[in-house]
């Protein structure tokens, strides 16, 4: 459904010339879920921006549906790390946002709006303001105003990495009945890889500068996971294993350069 | 004596604070120290205030001069919001003009009066042009800061809901500059009030500036202490009426009340 034709892209600016995408080729079908996980800094999140035409490539292209990408649209949402939800709409009417821009009728919207705040338990909160919602609490929102949308491809770029872990096992719980219920094509980008382990079908590990595909791992667990299975966990250090190399390598560049992951000394000896 | 106190409640306390100004003022009054016709007393003024409701004088000043005000301010709105709009689109505009309008800003809306009566001789639409001038500046600078001010990230989620091109400003853009324009609005009407009070008074026909002019050429303190107190009034019922109200719904849904 989804195919990344060698995308590269390279950031020009006053100081330097940064080559953060290479050669980036992948297939997603329809109705899967993939994950991209990687070190910070490898691109995940500018591949994403690129695939929801809110970014270009500078060499490749994207070709959804036989349809090259030239622009942002709702049949490829982005769900981003901040929810990102308008303050001076109530939560219903942020949920409609989608809904009416597409023009859909009032009285319908309204009720496909409760549904899917139905589907991620906020319905009490309906005519509440975003300022008075915790964060787990707007992501939900953010998740139901994704899902209203309807979108083809719904694509995630860390969209749980700001919240506590306990929020974000019961999201992920939420995240994998809504995908089994409604079968969405999903790219979900985290550098956190039980989550990517728990939640998708493949996982393509990612190495840093420049941005290129190292690996992809099928993961061919029953459903619904959950963490404490064995089969899981083991998949997750094989990963892990794969994602260490590449996370040092950006550990090094961002560090002092007389320290690295393998020395025994944590703290300077000279102070 | 010391148990009644706490149940009275704060309107009261209101009242009894201004009647006990009153009291004072006119002990002061009494007190003769000052001649008369340069420190009215508050039952003078009352009297006058009275006496100007009841021939409709007052109210048809008032009527004149609110007329004007709002004329001038809804142009000025027109105009304002024209302008920073438009100076947002053209970024060529935006580097040239800004500076231009930050500076025109600062001058007192009234230097424009010497250039109003030379275009528009002396009269109502010189006056209206003060007003107007003064507060377009403030409406524009603050309606281009606002729509700068908006967070790249709402206007991300816009395109990538399909909201493209007039669809985005007015359900994203817009909305989201609201509380800065909001504030220009409430500035660039302190602005216009300001003026129209200067042009009536440097170039008096009619309306409360006109009536304060004639209280001080009769040597009628009564009468410009009374209009000063009518101008008082406007001005507080407009501020804590529209705008007070304005600012306060749109800190409500925005959360940004103190809690």
């Amino acid at each position: 459904m989804l195919k990344i034709e060698k995308v590269s892209k390279t950031f020009i600016s006053n100081a330097r010339t940064t080559d953060t995408l290479e050669d980036i080729t992948l297939n997603v079908n329809r109705g899967e879920f993939v994950a991209l996980v990687g070190p910070s800094g490898c691109g995940k999140s500018t591949l994403l921006n690129i695939i929801a035409g809110l970014d270009g490539a500078t060499h490749g292209r994207v070709i959804k549906e036989g349809k090259v990408i030239s622009g942002a649209g709702p049949d490829r949402l982005v769900m981003m790390q901040e929810a990102a939800l308008f303050p001076w709409l109530n939560v219903v009417d942020n949920v409609e946002y989608g809904m009416k821009i597409a023009g859909v009728p009032k009285p319908v919207r309204r009720e496909k709006a409760f549904q899917f705040l139905k589907m991620v338990h906020l319905t009490r909160f309906s005519t509440s303001y975003p300022h008075e919602l915790s964060g787990g609490m707007r992501q939900r929102v953010a998740l139901a105003r994704a899902l209203a949308v309807d979108s083809d491809i719904l694509l995630m770029d860390e969209p749980f990495a700001a919240l506590d872990s306990q929020t974000r096992n019961i999201l992920h719980a939420e995240l994998q009945q809504i995908w089994w219920a409604t079968k969405k094509t999903i790219i979900f980008v985290t550098h956190n890889v039980e989550e990517a382990v728990l939640l998708a079908d493949r996982v393509w590990v990612m190495s840093a500068n420049p941005g290129r595909i190292k690996k992809e791992f099928k993961i061919n667990l029953e459903r619904p996971r959950n963490t404490e299975n064995l089969k899981l966990v083991h998949m997750v250090s094989q990963i892990m294993h794969e994602l260490r190399e590449e996370v040092e390598k950006v550990v090094e560049s961002e560090f002092d350069s007389d320290w690295s992951p393998r020395s025994k000394k944590l703290v300077p000896t000279a102070i | 004596m010391p148990n009644w106190k706490p149940a009275i409640p704060g309107l009261l306390k209101k009242i009894a604070f201004y009647l006990l100004l009153i009291i004072i003022w006119e002990m002061v009054f009494r007190l003769k120290l000052w001649p008369a016709f340069s420190f009215p007393s508050p039952l003078g003024v009352m009297e006058n205030l009275v006496s100007g409701a009841k021939d409709l004088s007052y109210f048809i000043a008032v009527g004149v001069s609110v007329k004007r005000v709002l004329l001038g301010y809804f142009i000025s709105l027109a105009f304002g919001f024209t302008l920073g709009l438009i100076i947002t689109q053209v970024r060529f505009l935006d580097e040239t003009l800004s500076p231009l309008l930050l500076g025109l800003q600062t001058l007192p809306s009234i230097c424009w009066l010497p250039l109003s009566i030379l275009w528009f001789g002396i009269g109502e639409d010189s006056i209206i042009f003060v007003v107007a001038i003064g507060s377009t500046f403030s409406i524009a600078m603050s309606v281009v800061s606002g729509i700068k001010n908006v967070p790249p990230i709402f206007i991300r989620v816009a395109k990538t809901m399909g909201a493209k091109g007039s669809k985005a400003y007015t359900t994203v853009i817009i909305p989201a500059a609201l509380p800065s324009i909001v504030s220009g609005m409430k500035q660039g009407w302190s602005f216009a009030w300001r003026a129209l009070m200067a042009g009536e008074l440097l170039s008096p026909k009619d309306g409360l500036g006109y009536a304060l002019t004639i209280g001080r050429d009769l040597a009628d303190m009564n009468q410009v202490v009374g209009v000063m107190i009518i101008i008082i009034m406007i001005g507080l019922l407009i501020d804590k009426f529209v705008f007070g109200r304005l600012e306060k719904s749109i800190r409500y849904r925005w959360g940004l009340t103190q809690s």
